[in-house]
């Protein structure tokens, strides 16, 4: 149905894709796997007439295209979910869905036609959203299904999905795929983008292996692979999955970190937990149970109505988050790295540094040597990969970003620290040396809440398991570390029905 | 998306594509671009000037009235780090003038303690500006133009349409004094410019009002608090502005209610040609001196060939527009590359 042959794309000083080939039959879906930098983001945006190929052809329906623009490539009946959102927040879920063919009578915008067109949208999804409901005001995961609503709304018949669930918990990635299958029994061809390979086993009929721009697999059965073989394609070389250390955790001594009974304005009520010194919990849920929301309550920056917090044993009220960290020492990485992790048009240097200068400063100002060897020290210990100190956060690759973002609250040594999906859209080797950072930082004491969708993530790192929904804690479970039965109690948990309020 | 940013990165760390050397690095930066600028065009204006430009005189001139289109440039650029603006810049700067000159003529004030009082009322007023902005949420763009139209009344309402002089012979010694060759009030400005460096380079409050420009997300998730580094951005704009207003007394002699009228453009044009983010986070304490200095080259060349004063406005203007126009074209065509 679709052939891209050869394809080459170069950028200054870098070679994207080096004769890539993907081909895609009506019918199935088809995984495009890689790690980042391997050219997949290249390939889907040469597919989608965001770049031109430097060499190659992409054919379709036995017919060569050549698309000028993103629109032309639409028109040919290939949608596409960037990774990236691509809504207008202050625009209703219907203004966003039909923004490509707003629908007009005589010039003016129809608008109950909009909204009919983006309820059947919202439909296909189950989505039960209203359609007048502006964008701003919905979860990175509601807008995230939006999204994939409004690349439904042409008339596809190729869908490209980049990391479509990188922010959805396994109940919407299980809806997503259903909806997937649905379209692939009509006749479409659905190219899958995904760093999550449970899933693209899971859904996937073929695959197609990128490495440096070129194609290592090509077009094949996935039955063929087991997780291992792709993952040692990918990477090129054999792959172990990491054993992380046992760790001992002292229950018995004071929680350096203990809810007791939170609500919050955001809508919590009794939520209770503890992290111990040295251990990791896991806070698992669906998108919207309002797991960043609580972690950013306890930061302050979201009123507490009830209930308290103790942090080693003392209850507090925190203000902000400079209270939080310089009182406290509780650091927190944020979910979304770009936006609220890093200042990507600012050096590493001052990144990690913006946690320390008060501590540094002498009169006020900030010798410049104590600051580099501060920035050294953790560039080193968390191994970022930069050219200098010098270099710009928003030049460092997912992996390394994420890094410069823990690496602050570690050179302003928080004992207590709240990683928000850690490893989201980060490569499967960065995601593992990750994994082994988290570890090692709880196995010198470190009290770890560890918020993520991922619930292989989730089982792999914690001691404990709590489960949210709908703003409460719907369960909590010690974790042995087997996958099968791990994930069968918490998907129970989140299932079971809601307590009474 | 990250796979290409990562090949970036990969790119820049790999010893195969060597980073390009420092003096590859200092040519490709803006302040060489000014530099190079302002060096052709001092050049040109001496050889189409017979050489007039390098009379003492006309060089001394030259520098003096650089010192307040500089301090107005920097006073814009600390409100531009936090991704805002101030409108009142201009009038705050010739209400400033006009309140010490009122202090120094008709209230008897000393000198030095109105030199005092006019620094100190920039900063109130500014300090004004921002805590307006930071309790009301009203757009600060929205903020200054309903405190420059304020002040433009108050600056008036000092003395009316009347002039004030002769307010202190010692002010005005010091703006006609010269020192190794420059004037006073330029190595003054020189010294201001070089604080303000400072303030951004090396300060914790500096840094912080960057962080919260930069990305103020980022800035509060790290502890840093945005409504701070908007009221101290403000504050010290105002500050800059009354240092204006005193090297306007020194430098003129005179002041009346239409001082400042002419600096809200230059105020905007120093940073923005010297590559001053608009957006906030990246300031240019030398790009916006040197660009000070490329316009006051277009004041003196209005000067010495006659030319219609609106030209030059009209020159400025659209530079400014090409610059921000220019900036916006790099930033895409580097994110399609990318």
């Amino acid at each position: 149905m679709l052939l891209a042959e050869g394809l080459t794309k170069s950028f200054p000083g870098v070679r994207a894709l080096d004769g890539a080939t993907l081909q895609l039959t009506a019918g199935s879906v088809h995984a495009l796997l890689g790690e980042n930098g391997a050219g997949k983001s290249t390939l889907v945006k040469i597919l989608t007439g965001v770049y031109r190929p430097d060499g190659g052809r992409v054919v379709l329906d036995g017919r060569d295209v050549h698309f000028g623009s993103p629109l032309e490539a639409l028109h040919a009946g290939i949608g596409v979910v960037h990774q990236e959102r691509n809504l207008v927040p202050g625009f209703s879920i219907a203004e966003n869905i039909a923004l490509q063919h707003l629908p007009n009578r005589l010039g003016m915008v129809d608008r109950t036609r909009m909204r009919a067109e983006a309820r059947r949208c919202l439909d296909l999804l189950d989505l039960d959203l209203d359609p007048d409901t502006r964008v701003a005001e919905l979860s990175v995961a509601q807008a995230q299904l939006v999204e994939i609503a409004k690349a439904l709304s042409v008339d596809t018949r190729v869908l490209l999905l980049d990391e479509p669930t990188a922010s959805l918990t396994g109940d919407e990635a299980d809806r997503l795929y259903a909806i997937v299958r649905k379209l692939t029994a009509t006749g479409h061809a659905v190219v899958l983008v995904s760093h999550k390979l449970e899933e693209v086993f899971a859904v996937a009929d073929t695959v197609t292996v990128l490495r440096d721009g070129r194609s290592v697999a090509q077009a094949q059965p996935l039955s063929g692979y087991t997780r291992d073989e792709i993952v040692d394609l990918m990477v090129g070389r054999a792959y172990a999955s990491v054993e992380l250390t046992a760790r001992t955790v002292d229950r018995d001594a004071t929680p350096a970190l203990e809810l007791a009974g939170l609500s919050t304005r955001h809508g919590h009520r009794d939520v209770s937990l503890t992290v111990a010194r040295g251990e990791i919990l896991g806070l698992y849920g669906l998108v919207g149970a309002g797991r960043t929301e609580l972690a950013k309550a306890l930061l302050g920056l979201d009123e507490i109505t009830g209930g308290e917090v103790r942090v080693h044993g003392a209850p507090v009220r925190i203000r902000d988050v400079g209270q939080a960290l310089r009182r406290h020492r509780i650091g927190y990485v944020p979910e979304d790295r770009k936006g609220e992790g890093l200042f990507l048009e600012q050096p590493i240097t001052r990144n990690v540094g913006v946690t320390v200068w008060r501590r540094l400063a002498r009169f006020g100002l900030i010798p410049d040597r104590a600051e580099r060897d501060v920035v050294a020290e953790y560039t080193k210990l968390l191994g970022i990969r930069a050219a200098s100190p010098n270099q710009l956060a928003g030049q460092l690759s997912g992996g390394n970003q994420q890094k410069v973002s823990l690496a602050k609250w570690l050179a302003a040594s928080c004992d207590i620290l709240i990683v928000d999906e850690p490893t989201v859209g980060i490569d499967v080797r960065t995601k593992a040396a990750f994994h082994e950072l988290i570890a090692r930082l709880a196995g010198q004491g470190m009290a770890i809440l560890l918020i993520s969708s991922d619930l292989p993530e989730i089982v792999t790192l914690a001691d404990r398991i709590a489960v949210m929904g709908d703003a409460a804690v719907r369960g909590e479970l010690a974790n042995d570390h087997d996958y099968d039965t791990v994930s069968q109690r918490v998907i129970r948990l989140i299932h079971a029905a809601p307590a009474p309020v | 998306m990250t796979s290409t940013v990562e090949s970036t990165a990969t790119r820049a760390a790999t010893p195969a594509a060597p980073a390009p050397s420092r003096l590859r690095r200092t040519v490709r930066t803006s302040e060489f671009t000014l530099v190079a600028l302002a060096v052709i065009g001092f050049v040109a204006l001496t050889l189409t000037t017979d050489g007039n430009m390098l009379s003492a005189g006309t060089l001394a001139a030259f520098f003096r009235f650089l010192a307040v289109p500089m301090i107005i440039g920097l006073a814009q650029m600390v409100v531009l780090a936090i991704g805002q603006m101030n409108l009142s810049v201009g009038v705050l700067t010739g209400f400033c003038a006009m309140v010490a000159a009122w202090a120094m003529l008709e209230a008897g004030l000393p000198a030095p303690l109105a030199v005092l009082g006019a620094m100190l009322l920039g900063a109130a007023v500014g300090l004004g500006n921002g805590l307006l902005v930071v309790f009301t949420r009203i757009n600060a763009f929205i903020v200054t133009l309903a405190t420059m139209t304020i002040i433009d009344g108050l600056r008036y309402g000092v003395n009316g349409p009347g002039t004030y002089q002769d307010y202190s012979a010692g002010l005005e010694e010091l703006g006609q004094a010269s020192l190794l060759g420059l004037p006073v009030v330029f190595l003054i400005a020189c010294a201001v410019a070089a604080t303000v460096w400072f303030f951004f380079a090396r300060t914790v409050p500096g840094r912080h009002l960057l962080a919260s420009g930069g990305s103020p997300f980022a800035a509060r998730l790290s502890g840093v608090s945005n409504d701070r580094s908007i009221v101290l951005a403000h504050a010290l704009s105002g500050l800059l502005a009354g240092v204006a207003a005193v090297l306007t007394l020194a430098q003129s002699g005179s002041v009346n209610a239409t001082i400042g009228d002419d600096l809200l453009l230059p105020s905007f044009a120093a940073p923005i040609i010297g590559g001053v983010a608009l957006a906030g986070g990246v300031v240019s304490v030398l790009g916006t001196s040197l660009a000070a200095f490329i316009v006051r080259l277009v004041d003196v060349a209005q000067a010495q060939f006659a030319i219609n004063r609106r030209w030059v406005d009209l020159i400025v203007g659209a530079v400014v527009l090409g610059v921000v126009l220019s900036g916006a074209i790099r930033t895409k065509l580097s994110r399609r590359s990318s």
